[in-house]
């Protein structure tokens, strides 16, 4: 494969067994996202696509298939090992931004720093950084309680970059937000993947979504349905997949 | 340290259930520290008497019953023994009936060899054996009545119906009984007309390993007599005195032990409600990095700086109330009480077991649900 990828699913199933019940989540995916790409994978309700992010986060394990990420593969590495491969290598941003109430944005911006063995000082120093990233730069000594639901997407998404890592994924980033927020949220992204080339994976039923991103993976019933190149592709997409 | 801060804003997540888990685990740690000091001590005080040379000769009777003082004369000839004190309770009181402490009459010749562990100076054994009047004092005594070397004080008779005038020629040191005052046993004598009599022998014997023989010898001498003597080692004596106290130091060590346990299953409930609040942030943390093993090492961290504080402020307020008991009850001896210092270990040990054993379980689980499904509680 002369073309790198930043992730690698290959023939990938996903079976989750509830009580008696068993749930194909994913069955028999492949994709494979190229580096400093914007994409997004859509879909109906129950069509896999939250399971995908978790499986490229390394969140969750597939069934069967191969998962790559930044060209490392991470379906057969343990538990203890996937945590510090995720410290590395994800920024994870939820649809209800998941900070912690208790500390700060900047408290919250440093959590995934606390892994890692910089310093009091530089930890500071990447904190700050991120936080102007975002526009929050005013805003550290908040509490989330006092931040609008933009503004906690923001800390949240300066927590994801802190660490500088290879991809950043998001389950649903704008779902809990207003559409002004939503826009400002995906303008942030996008500015995230054009001027650092971070490959960000989201997942979304938001369709203004689409005239941001490179890529539109969709999925149906854990099946891949279709790839689509997004409005906000400076090129043809130069994804390849198959399914 | 870099995770100090991380724990101490979870602890201040809600102030009020940890405050209370904390005094929760202060007022069971209280309990236990108070509780298990007096067998404690009376243990402590057995151990340190077991190394003792000396042995206590009463009548077979009961120590309520006297002994001929002639018993002296034939006691010091036995083989082994080096020195012999006769005793005998007076009994008084110093002003008022509540000013009561044990004082004692003994014969000076001997004293500096039989007590010779006492911390007593050899100035205050020659003045005790100069004169006639001459008492020595322990430290609980001086320090609860204000009293100092040279002074004159009285004792009012309550067994005799006269009193004695003492003069203090010395005090004794921490290993002598807390609460005591000696005087001459010739004096004791003069004044109740010579009856002739003493309550006990104190005898001091040259090696450890002689003391059998010396009491089966000292006993089997006074046999068929008109006061048959029971001798034992000082450790023994001391013991028979405890062990009447037995029931209540069992029943105390185990009432102390269901307040902790019961506080710990409080204490249990209490991390799991609280962690179980915070299943989904542990969800977080563990998708960004954070390992379970550093999430359990959190999650006990503050059950443990919980139970540990809990553990030191209860510890602390029995100490303190123990001493504040025992200043105010000396006449029950207790003014020299206080909490041993492995009793502060155990219950600082059964603060941090409280932290630790509460949360064990709910923070394991924690550290190591599913991470899906706990962020899909969130959502």
């Amino acid at each position: 494969m002369d073309q790198k990828y930043a992730i690698d699913i290959d023939h990938v199933t996903r079976v989750y067994k509830r009580d008696e019940f068993e749930v194909r989540a994913l069955d028999d995916v492949t994709i494979q996202v190229p580096e400093a790409r914007f994409v997004a994978i859509m879909g109906p309700s129950g069509s896999g696509k939250t399971t995908m992010l978790n499986l490229i986060a390394g969140i969750d394990h597939a069934t069967s298939g191969r998962v790559a990420v930044g060209g490392e593969e991470i379906t057969s590495m343990k538990e203890r090992d996937l945590a510090a491969w995720r410290a590395r290598h994800i920024g994870l941003v939820f649809q209800f931004y998941n900070l912690i109430p208790v500390l700060t944005a900047f408290e919250n911006v440093e959590l995934p720093l606390l892994l890692t063995h910089l310093k009091k000082a530089e930890r500071r120093e990447h904190v700050e950084t991120a936080l102007k990233v975002v526009g929050l730069a005013d805003r550290m000594d908040h509490y989330p309680r006092q931040l609008s639901g933009g503004q906690e997407q923001r800390v949240a998404i300066a927590r994801a970059i802190v660490t500088d890592p290879t991809i950043v994924v998001a389950d649903e980033p704008t779902g809990d937000l207003d559409a002004k927020s939503a826009e400002e949220i995906l303008n942030l992204l996008t500015e995230l993947n054009r001027q650092f080339h971070k490959t960000i994976v989201m997942v979304t039923h938001d369709p203004r979504a689409e005239r941001y991103v490179d890529t539109v993976y969709r999925l149906d019933k854990g099946v891949l349905a279709g790839i689509e190149p997004g409005k906000g592709a400076p090129q043809p997409a130069a994804a390849g997949a198959s399914a | 340290m870099k995770y100090l801060v991380l724990i101490v804003k979870n602890l201040m997540r809600s102030k009020r259930r940890t405050i209370l888990t904390i005094l929760s685990i202060a007022v069971s740690l209280f309990i236990f520290s108070a509780l298990v000091s007096f067998p404690t001590l009376a243990r402590e005080i057995l151990a340190d008497r077991a190394s003792s040379l000396r042995i206590a000769v009463h009548n077979k009777a009961g120590v309520t019953y006297s002994m001929p003082e002639a018993y002296k004369q034939r006691i010091a000839s036995t083989p082994h023994v080096i020195a012999v004190a006769p005793e005998s309770w007076f009994g008084g009181v110093y002003h008022e009936v509540y000013d009561q402490f044990p004082n004692l009459a003994v014969d000076p010749d001997q004293i500096d060899l039989v007590w010779d562990d006492w911390g007593i100076s050899k100035q205050a054994f020659d003045d005790f054996k100069r004169l006639r009047t001459a008492a020595l004092v322990s430290s609980g005594v001086m320090k609860r009545f204000n009293l100092h070397v040279g002074q004159q004080i009285q004792l009012k008779g309550t067994v005799y119906n006269f009193n004695v005038a003492l003069n203090i020629v010395g005090t004794m040191s921490d290993k002598a009984p807390p609460n005591f005052l000696l005087f001459r046993r010739d004096y004791l004598e003069e004044a109740a007309g010579r009856p002739g009599f003493v309550s006990m022998y104190w005898v001091r014997v040259d090696k450890s390993e002689n003391i059998p023989q010396v009491i089966a010898s000292i006993d089997e001498q006074f046999t068929n007599s008109s006061a048959e003597t029971r001798s034992e080692s000082e450790a023994a004596f001391m013991g028979n005195f405890v062990q009447g106290y037995r029931m209540f130091f069992q029943l105390a060590e185990i009432l102390g032990l269901i307040v902790v346990l019961t506080i710990g299953l409080v204490a249990a409930n209490t991390a799991a409600m609280s962690i179980r609040e915070r299943r989904g942030e542990i969800a977080v943390m563990r998708s960004i990095g954070f390992r379970s093993g550093t999430i359990l090492g959190l999650l006990l961290g503050e059950s443990l700086i919980v139970g540990l504080s809990g553990g030191i402020l209860g510890c602390g307020a029995a100490y303190i109330i123990l001493k504040v008991f025992a200043v105010g009850s000396p006449a029950i001896g207790l003014s020299n009480i206080q909490m041993p210092p492995i009793v502060v270990v155990e219950a600082l040990i059964a603060a941090g077991l409280i932290g630790l054993l509460s949360a064990w379980f709910p923070a394991r689980s924690a550290a190591r649900q599913n991470i899906v499904d706990a962020l899909r509680l969130v959502a």
